[in-house]
């Protein structure tokens, strides 16, 4: 309570110098971004439909995940399992594994599980993020029959020294720190990043799935009522480290390195109706991942050419532990351990013949090193055993494309994907984009994709003890999109683009984990899948006056998601119904207004009813409600003589709403987070000057 | 400057608040439901739900009326009945005792109105109840090599039972049966035994190695014991074999005859009828035997028609089968009934995975 109270204290205090200070110290830097009308665009987008995530919300405060980012700034389905806890993301109707996540061009997603973990990814270490819906993936790698999520790391380096330091103390006990250093010249720019955070994350809420008995002496329940509980077992401790150097050789020559190291100590907190004791039980993983990349581009007049090599190490421990006799003695019921070490090569050429065409090549390798164990078991003669699997995998994908120009207006690009994983290939995947510009006024442009597409099983899938089914198809679709997008403005004053896009894809030989009769999981092919919608997005900046900046981006999809059968038995009900967890409508809106040093940010996001069976059976376990979210923030930035500050206050889910993402997992009420940033300016005698 | 006040823009941004301020409308029923108040016999169906989503739910049939009422848990005490539920056994005094494997916690209900009467919690893992006497009832647990003893008045846990032999980190007991004094446990998950326990001194006073993996246990017309082993998995450390159904003798704790099954094969659900003369088991099928035949039948009784059969009872009165089918495991499950021939009757949709049946008399 003291404690609180003294963090209240210096909240207070610090928003009272920020008040008291000069408003002419500091000017914020919202700028207009300029409406550039033409009808020459990059040949390498013909066609593609995408969204890129507005930087300055990649920024907005350390505490922010990559998921967290998603939910706010586009309209795909963030999968959210608590506070920090397993988050996903699926676009258009497809399932989480069906999303490719790139990091500086190597592949993110668990060879083992296929899906990527978006709430381990904090959003201050990405610096461009940029989604590829659908057929549009395809120019990039294969498997992503929902899409991908592109990030990288590339700083904004200013010239010589510069230091950045922030601390965020929050609500439920958080705490996190960054802190950024880097240097950059002509020939050399690298910057270092660490962050850390961590919580008990023992937020209160309201029980809504259990009730609290009143008995009497004879132990008849004479009164219940829902009782309020903290999240227990949900505790974090993340440290991540990114380093990245850029090295100029020469105008045409650069080459790059990426190295990012994550330490995670997570416990998976506990669900809603259990009605164990945390103190008895140790639910809790622990992750150490390396991530490196290294790159070597070439640009010439003509030429592009980019080498990149990596490597990605990934030991995860997995332990249930349950006390088994008085005096807190512990035993493993589960103690389950996984390496996986990747070897990751890719070349990318790009040619440009004459004007209007432009020619690329690529080609990524992957080899996969797994082991994968359970080492808790106990035989029949009492000896430890372990149950798991150790496979070796290597992936492959190549494409060549070709894109053409013909006149200003319009732009075709045809695209070859081969793909092959262990020793079997996939059938060549072809994918034709077309765009043109309807009008010169508002910039209006159509475009149109379609593709075929491929996604392996995962090494979980095909040998995960028990269960792993060695016999499973690839997933495969046909996908189909179209949309239409306009790009206006006046210089100075306002900047608005939009766009509607219609999608259509089947999935067939969709891949699902279903209990046997043995007592455990097992994958199989279940049937087809017909994902189908609209997705919008707009995004406007707005200059009213002086000193007045406006930032509105919004976007929506509304994303049936169809099982197509075959129905397993007469009885399957499944048939023509909704996937389950995922919801036909889904909405985000970000709006910013900067006046002088202010910055006002809010942020809402919206998720229809989500089944929770495929039947989509409306009974009271059968769904979950639709939920809105709203988070605020309101940040000053202060300017003097030896350092810059900013300070920001964040108010998470604004109006206490009582929801759930997922049955059973809790999430946090209002909660609140202060950080401060301090940025000194003795480091740069250039800028000083 | 001056600013009119402009109407429509008005009445979307006060739409625009609502929609962003609106909370989600928590559901658990009871508001539209009149009390419960169910007479004579029925059938509970417990339905599993899926692991770690806390949907497990509580079916209640009557065959008679033959209507069936689903999540009568929630419904009746706004409150969810947890994760897996595994089983139900009502007790002498009318009570019905869930056991919410994943939840920790054993609840009694009601059988009449389904309200909550009172609650275990602090179990380890639990998996079945078996009542002794009104003041004493043995749970088992998965991942405990203690089975515990409650006070069934009291709803307090006043013991244990060390199964010996048996290492925490993989312990199971599971389906019990009594016979005279002694209750008959047993040891599925990882194991091979059945444990013979002393009812007078909570003590484990034999065992006998059956086979991998004995999942459920039935007391025959004859006092025998009637013991499914599931033959573990292929790659399990524990080791792999053909399942087998074996008849013990409960007094000399010895295997008198020993059917195999197939290979890979996952016989489950062994039940017997009123009489207690004739066995059914599912293995992919429904399967019937008389406990006096000393060869397996060749045919099933009831064919699977792409089904995938989760549960099993025979009503004790008339000997109709209810096998019930957790279709894709993501939906409402579907409960056939047939007449003690085979013969098709009726069905009826429940909750995710029903996998138990429990008989109100």
């Amino acid at each position: 309570m003291k404690k609180n109270a003294a963090i209240f204290i210096y909240m207070i205090f610090l928003c009272i110098a920020a008040l008291a200070w000069n408003e002419s110290a500091a000017q914020s830097v919202n700028r207009l971004r300029e409406i550039v009308v033409t009808t020459r665009r990059p040949l390498k987008d013909i066609g593609v439909q995408k969204t890129d995530i507005d930087s300055a919300m990649l920024k907005e405060n350390i505490a922010l995940s990559m998921a967290d980012i998603l939910t706010f700034n586009s309209s795909v389905f963030v999968k959210n399992y608590g506070r920090a806890t397993l988050s996903t993301v699926a676009f258009r109707g497809t399932s989480p594994s069906h999303t490719q996540v790139t990091w500086n061009g190597l592949r993110l997603n668990s060879p083992m599980l296929g899906m990527t973990d978006f709430s381990t990814i904090p959003a201050y270490f990405i610096d461009s993020a940029t989604l590829l819906h659908g057929t549009s993936s395809i120019n990039e790698t294969g498997g992503g029959l929902g899409g991908l999520v592109r990030l990288s790391s590339m700083p904004d380096i200013h010239d010589g020294w510069n230091m950045q330091y922030i601390q965020g103390i929050g609500s439920f006990s958080t705490f996190d720190e960054f802190l950024k250093v880097t240097y950059g010249s002509e020939k050399l720019q690298t910057s270092t990043r660490i962050a850390y955070s961590s919580s008990p994350n023992d937020y209160k809420y309201i029980n809504h799935d259990k009730k609290v008995n009143i008995y009497d002496d004879n132990h008849n329940i004479i009164g219940q009522y829902h009782p309020t509980e903290r999240n227990k077992s949900g505790a974090f401790n993340d440290f991540n480290i990114l380093q990245d150097i850029f090295l100029n050789i020469d105008s045409q020559n650069r080459i790059g390195l990426n190295v990012w190291f994550t330490d995670s100590r997570r416990e998976l907190p506990l669900l809603t109706v259990d009605y164990g004791s945390d103190t008895e039980f140790i639910n809790r993983q622990h992750e150490h991942t390396l991530r490196s990349v290294v790159s070597w581009n070439h640009s010439t007049a003509k030429w592009h050419t980019a080498l990149k090599g990596g490597w990605l190490n990934t030991e995860m421990k997995y332990i249930y532990k349950r006390q088994v006799a008085a005096g807190g003695i512990m035993k493993s019921m589960t103690d389950s351990h996984s390496r996986v070490n990747t070897l990751y090569g890719q070349a990318d050429g790009g040619y440009t013949p004459a004007r209007g065409w432009y020619i690329t090549a690529s080609a990524a390798l992957y080899q996969h090193f797994v082991r994968s164990e359970d080492r808790s078991i106990v035989t029949a003669s009492g000896d430890n055993a372990i149950v798991g699997y150790d496979k070796g995998r290597v992936e492959f994908s190549g494409s060549a494309s070709v894109k053409w120009q013909p006149y200003d207006r319009l732009g075709m690009s045809v695209v070859l994907r081969e793909s092959m994983f262990g020793n079997k290939w996939a059938s060549l995947v072809p994918a034709f984009f077309i765009d043109g510009t309807i009008s010169r006024r508002g910039n209006i442009m159509a475009r149109a994709s379609v593709s075929r597409n491929h996604k392996f099983p995962t090494l979980n899938d095909m040998y995960f003890m028990p269960g792993g089914n060695p016999d499973l198809k690839s997933e495969h679709g046909l996908s189909y999109d179209a949309g239409i997008s306009c790009d206006i403005g006046k210089s100075g004053i306002y900047g608005l683009d939009a766009s509607v896009s219609w999608f259509d894809s089947y999935i067939s030989d969709w891949i699902l984990w279903l209990p046997t009769t043995k007592g455990f999981f097992s994958p199989r092919n279940v049937g087809k899948v017909h994902a189908y919608g609209v997705e919008t997005h707009a995004n406007l900046e707005l200059q009213p006056m002086k000193d007045w900046f406006l930032y509105l981006n919004g976007s929506a999809s509304w994303t049936p998601s169809v099982n197509q059968g075959p129905a397993l038995s007469p009885a399957d009900r499944s048939v023509g119904k909704q996937l389950p967890y995922v919801p036909k409508w889904s909405a985000s809106l970000t709006g910013r207004l900067a006046w002088r040093s202010w910055m006002f940010t809010y942020k809402w996001c919206f998720y229809s009813r989500r089944y929770t069976m495929s039947s989509n059976d409306v009974s009271i376990t059968g769904n979950l409600p639709a939920y809105f979210m709203s988070n605020i923030s309101l940040e000053k930035s202060l300017a003097f003589r030896p350092v810059d500050l900013q300070l920001n206050l964040a108010i998470n889910n604004l109006f206490n709403e009582d929801y759930l993402s997922v049955l059973s997992r809790p999430m946090p009420g209002i909660n609140f987070e202060f950080f401060i940033s301090v940025t000194p300016k003795f480091l740069n005698k250039k800028r000083k000057q | 400057m001056r600013y009119r006040i402009h109407l429509p823009l008005l009445t979307i941004l006060t739409h625009l608040v609502i929609m962003m301020t609106g909370c989600m409308e928590w559901d658990n029923g009871p508001d539209n439901d009149g009390p419960f108040e169910v007479r004579g016999s029925g059938l509970f169906i417990i339905n599993e739900g899926n692991f770690q989503y806390g949907n497990a739910t509580l079916s209640y049939y009557d065959p008679t009326d033959r209507k069936v009422e689903n999540e009568i848990f929630i419904r009746a005490n706004d409150m969810r009945l947890g994760d897996v539920a595994q089983s139900m056994t009502i007790s002498d005094d009318g009570r019905g005792w869930i056991v919410v494997n994943h939840s920790h916690a054993v609840f009694a209900i009601n059988t009449e109105t389904f309200k909550e009467c009172g609650r275990i919690t602090g179990l380890p893992s639990p998996r079945y109840i078996h009542f002794i006497n009104a003041h004493k009832a043995y749970v088992t647990q998965l991942w405990d090599n203690h089975i515990y003893i409650i006070d069934p008045t009291s709803y307090a846990i006043t013991g244990t039972i060390t199964v010996p032999d048996m290492e925490p980190e993989n312990s199971s007991t599971e389906q019990m049966v009594q016979f005279g004094k002694y209750v008959f446990c047993t040891c599925w998950s990882y194991q091979n035994r059945v444990i013979k326990i002393d009812t007078e001194t909570d003590q484990v006073i034999n065992s006998l190695t059956v086979g991998i993996q004995p999942q459920s246990i039935a007391l025959d017309a004859n006092g025998k014991l009637w013991v499914l082993t599931d033959g573990g998995y292929e790659g399990s450390p524990y080791g792999y074999e053909a399942p087998t159904l074996c008849r013990i003798d409960p007094e000399t704790m010895t295997v008198e005859m020993r059917f195999r099954f197939k290979m890979g094969s996952s016989p489950r659900s062994l039940q017997t009828n009123r009489a207690r003369d004739t066995l059914y088991w599912l293995d992919d099928d429904v399967w019937r035997m008389s406990i006096n035949e000393t060869r397996p039948p060749l045919k099933p009784i009831i064919m699977s028609r792409d089904t995938k059969y989760y549960g099993l009872t025979i009503d004790p009165v008339n000997s109709e089968i209810y096998v019930a089918d957790a279709i894709d495991y993501q939906q409402q499950g579907i409960i056939y009934r047939y007449t003690a021939s085979g013969t098709f009757m009726e069905s009826f949709y429940v909750g995710i995975s029903p996998g138990a049946f429990c008989w109100k008399k």
